[in-house]
């Protein structure tokens, strides 16, 4: 089985092919948002590297969110076009989970963070332990303070991962036993939603038509979201 | 912080116009003033200024404009943005740090403004036509 997976939800953008579980190729850029202009040259470019048509693809996998607004959109939008022609079914995953696959074979929590501004991170809570992954949150919307006691209270080794995970770190790292991610495994990966997608689509195929493939975004909390008040950030 | 005096809409563009000689490429530009203060014209200069060719209009409806200049400009209007949602799908937040932000009523948006932002504040003067502009948070620039 092959799979197609798009990663554009911050700034970093990716694209991976999977055939079972062999990673047969892989593109990253960090340079900033330009995917509109860059993800799909970089499609073109791995499909054509290891020879493969776009035909041949029996599943597309994408970051749904959460992320940048027009990130988000821009690789679901790029799926859908590519997943409808042969109605091929897609897989939505979430950023966070993405991330923590970087980390199989280690045994730690992964706490997975993206910047979402104003002292907010996008965040969910993973325990990786060889091969398994077990989710811990669900996806939210949290404030770097609240965060905080959860991070206090794990026991085992923490690992601060995404483009949030140096800011946390920079709050937290007189805790015991917290570490931040190597620049190289830091960021969301095309290959994590791939291979994600495949644990998902053989656990219980429930595949999404491109048609139902719609953005995950996550809602600032109520209470911080007056804009017109003053207390700058 | 300082003040400047226009006594047209002119010279209002020609304030916006000596400003974008200061810019670097990615500032955020906060304005702040009541219906006429002279918002638009002040961006007009400022996208003059940058060598923008596109027409300069208030983006009441479309909320951001985009121009090519000197740098990408942004020109936002935050009149019907009121929380935090509406923000965030403006597609705000993905165009920090990628070219000049130019912001019309920044007043709705003021408390998540970043504290480097460059404010400016237009009010009506004693006589016709004239408008006092009130720059804030300049950082090094203190003078135009």
């Amino acid at each position: 089985m092959k799979i197609l997976a798009l990663d554009s939800s911050a700034k970093s953008a990716s694209v991976a092919i999977l055939e079972d579980r062999k990673l047969l190729g892989e593109f990253f850029i960090n340079i900033g948002l330009t995917h509109s202009q860059t993800l799909m040259p970089m499609v073109e470019n791995l499909l054509k590297n290891i020879n493969i048509n776009v035909n041949d693809i029996d599943v597309f996998a994408v970051t749904s969110g959460p992320g940048s607004f027009t990130g988000v959109r821009i690789g679901i939008a790029s799926i859908k076009g590519m997943a409808m022609l042969n109605n091929t079914p897609c897989m939505p995953i979430s950023t966070l989970y993405a991330m923590a696959y970087n980390f199989l074979g280690e045994n730690a929590i992964i706490c997975a963070v993206m910047d979402s501004r104003c002292g907010q991170v996008y965040n969910a809570l993973f325990d990786v332990n060889g091969e398994n992954i077990t989710r811990l949150t669900k996806d939210r919307a949290i404030s770097i303070e609240n965060l905080y006691p959860e991070i206090e209270k794990c026991e085992k080794k923490v690992i601060f991962v995404g483009d949030g995970a140096l800011l946390c770190y920079n709050n937290y790292k007189h805790i015991n036993n917290v570490y931040i991610a190597s620049e190289a495994k830091r960021y969301q990966r095309a290959s994590g939603a791939a291979f994600a997608a495949l644990d998902e689509y053989l656990k219980k195929p429930k595949e999404t038509s491109s048609f139902d493939l719609v953005p995950e975004y996550l809602r600032v909390p109520q209470a911080e979201r007056e804009l017109k008040k003053k207390n700058n950030c | 912080m300082f003040e400047m005096v226009s006594s047209s809409c002119e010279q209002t563009e020609k304030i916006g116009e000596n400003l974008a000689a200061k810019l670097s490429g990615a500032e955020i530009i906060a304005l702040f003033g009541d219906l006429g203060a002279g918002k638009t014209a002040f961006t007009r200069g400022l996208c003059k200024g940058l060598d923008v060719k596109n027409d300069v209009y208030s983006p009441t409806f479309a909320i951001v404009n985009e121009y090519k200049g000197k740098y990408n400009v942004y020109h936002f209007d935050m009149y019907r943005v009121k929380t935090m949602d509406d923000l965030y799908s403006t597609g705000y937040f993905d165009y920090l740090n990628n070219g000049v932000l130019i912001i019309e009523w920044s007043e709705n948006i003021e408390s998540i403004l970043p504290k480097d932002a460059i404010r400016i504040n237009i009010n009506y003067g004693e006589k016709e036509n004239e408008r006092i502009l009130k720059f804030e948070s300049v950082g090094e620039l203190n003078r135009i």
